[in-house]
């Protein structure tokens, strides 16, 4: 029965087969089937429900698992950035298809980029907005970002030792602001842990960046989209 | 026993009068220059800070706070090209010889990677095209042979020669991080071409550097960050194709024109499933030993299953431990991976990487003290 309604659905395209692309890190592939499904006339978001996002989810979980690397991160987000990008126009006609603003930036005294802007790319690629404020950021940065963007959903990056022991502190400038008050902060980096992040008055940790991507998808899902629309 | 023997003798995998101690003999295994001032005004030691590295900014130790802690290594670098200088830029940047910029922010200590030159157009064509350095400037080997000489006739220490035998940093930073990691899978041509030009760069530097040292250095350093904090970076047969062969070129000329002189190789990360093909190709010890990172805190099977022919190099944990355990806390990590890892030698014992500024003083007391009096027993 399922099958019969799928294959109805979408009829003249394949989730399945714009998922692997997206997982194998294939771009002009998924552009292609991106294509073919809105031609076969898909709604742009199921595109990304039932295409892009699924194949993302697989990619994280290989990742995850030991079986992708940072190379094929990259292409499979790649991949889904291109593809997302071709749809947009067709997604801003949708605003059930709109996922929140995240504003993401390594703290203060940190230079480490490369892990926070894998989130970034991870984030984009799965739909979000990124705002990101690069690294050594201070607290008054962010709390201006997250009130200029109403922004509901931040993200910080710390790989030294150092530079962890002022996340405390930034958390609490940006909680001042009515905007930081409400936002859903996640943090990350080598030598954090969920108690660190608990300790801080964080809402919450991700080991890596696929599971960042997950967490700010849960905490999309509990705050909304408040924020003011690009 | 002389810290020199003290080391060889490790590296042997033979059991040494104690486990020999780490610091400063390379700029990974070194301290931070700011935690170092703080070291030396503890100590009471009075002389100005020399620094390893202009980039990161660590510290040269100097012999009275070595001869204190009964450290068993000192360092020995390749020198600067001549012909070239830095270019100094605005914002405190500069240009180095391989066409990357570096720039230190406000209120940072160290530099960080700040353009590419291969970011706009990665094709094999612009790797002919690139203004490469010029490996056999004479400045590179100005006066390192007298100083290997002196260093060895003078000093007890072991040597370590570093003469930046890697290529795979000096890649992601001429590509830049991002289009490095995509290129692997996407613009495999331009890799290996860059990756080879890197390469052959390199041997051309180090050729004279080991004719000029050899016979008097005890260990050549050489490494490439190739793990993450879970995993590798790359999959193993990514390593296979575009890592390991070249890795292997390059030990085989280190041994070649080495003089005996052990292997030192330094990878950060969770490395364990390249260890094999490591060990195979013919590294002698491994640093840091990223206690922290995936796999490598188990250190007593590290030893069980590598030790027997690889030596261990570091492994007091940077993460937690050093800067915020207590000292019965760093004897207890002390006594734990040498009990793990220097059974019949094979352990050179010291902090995992660089010592960051934060660690307090008496922290790195503590370290070395009980590295002393726990190594011994």
């Amino acid at each position: 029965m399922e099958r019969t309604e799928r294959a109805a659905r979408f009829d003249g395209w394949d989730p399945g087969m714009l998922a692997a692309a997206v997982a194998g890190g294939d771009p002009q592939g998924a552009l292609r089937l991106v294509q073919a499904a809105l031609a076969a006339g898909a709604p742009a978001p199921a595109i990304v429900q039932e295409g892009i996002l699924p194949g993302l989810d697989r990619l994280g979980e290989r990742f995850s698992c030991g079986e992708a690397f940072l190379p094929e991160l990259m292409v499979g987000a790649k991949a889904a950035i291109g593809a997302l990008d071709f749809l947009r126009p067709h997604l801003e006609r949708e605003p059930s298809a709109y996922v929140g603003t995240v504003v993401l930036g390594t703290v203060q005294g940190d230079m480490h980029d490369i892990g926070k802007g894998l989130v970034a790319m991870l984030l984009r690629s799965a739909g979000f907005e990124v705002v990101d404020l690069g690294s050594n950021v201070s607290g008054a940065r962010f709390r201006e970002a997250v009130e200029e963007r109403r922004a509901r959903l931040v993200g910080m990056s710390a790989l030294l030792t150092t530079t962890m022991q002022g996340m405390g502190g930034i958390i609490r400038t940006l909680r001042e602001g009515p905007a930081g008050r409400a936002a859903r902060i996640a943090v990350g980096g080598a030598p954090l842990d969920a108690a660190f992040a608990e300790r801080i008055g964080a809402d919450g940790y991700a080991k890596d960046a696929t599971a960042a991507v997950a967490l700010f998808r849960k905490f999309q899902a509990e705050v909304g989209a408040a924020e003011v629309r690009p | 026993m002389t810290s020199r023997e003290r080391v060889r003798t490790a590296l042997n995998h033979r059991a040494p009068d104690r486990v020999p101690l780490e610091l400063g003999g390379t700029a990974n295994s070194s301290i931070a220059a700011l935690a170092y001032e703080k070291l030396k005004a503890h100590l009471g030691v009075q002389a100005p800070t020399r620094l390893l590295t202009k980039q990161g900014q660590v510290a040269d130790v100097d012999d009275a706070v070595r001869e204190r802690f009964r450290i068993d290594t000192r360092p020995l670098r390749i020198r600067p090209a001549e012909r070239w200088e830095d270019v100094a830029l605005p914002d405190d940047a500069y240009q180095d010889e391989w066409g990357v910029i570096w720039q230190r922010p406000p209120g940072m200590n160290s530099y960080f990677l700040h353009h590419s030159p291969f970011e706009a157009e990665a094709t094999p064509e612009a790797v002919r095209r690139h203004r490469w350095p010029d490996p056999a400037d004479p400045g590179r080997v100005r006066g390192l042979a007298e100083e290997a000489r002196r260093l060895a006739a003078e000093t007890d220490q072991a040597i370590i020669f570093d003469c930046t035998a890697s290529f795979w940093a000096e890649a992601e930073w001429l590509r830049g991080f991002a289009g490095f990691y995509s290129d692997l899978i996407t613009n495999t041509a331009f890799m290996h071409a860059l990756l080879d030009k890197v390469l052959e760069t390199k041997l051309g530097m180090i050729g004279p550097a080991l004719e000029a040292v050899r016979g008097h250095v005890d260990v050549i350093l050489s490494g490439d960050d190739l793990g993450a904090q879970h995993a590798p970076m790359i999959s193993m047969a990514m390593y296979r194709e575009f890592v390991r062969p070249r890795q292997k070129a390059l030990f085989d000329f280190l041994r070649r024109n080495g003089g005996g002189a052990k292997i030192l190789y330094h990878c950060d990360g969770a490395i364990v499933p390249f260890l094999p093909d490591l060990i195979q190709i013919g590294i002698d010890a491994l640093n840091p030993v990223q206690v922290s990172a995936a796999g490598m805190g188990d250190t007593a099977r590290l030893k069980r299953e590598y030790g027997k022919d690889l030596s261990f190099w570091g492994g007091v944990d940077t993460a937690r431990v050093l800067p915020f355990g207590s000292p019965q806390e760093i004897r207890d990590e002390v006594r734990r991976r040498i009990e793990d890892l220097g059974r019949d030698g094979g352990l050179v014992l010291g902090a995992v990487h660089n010592i960051q500024e934060e660690v307090p003083p008496e922290n790195v007391c503590a370290l070395f003290e009980a590295g002393l009096a726990l190594g011994s027993s």
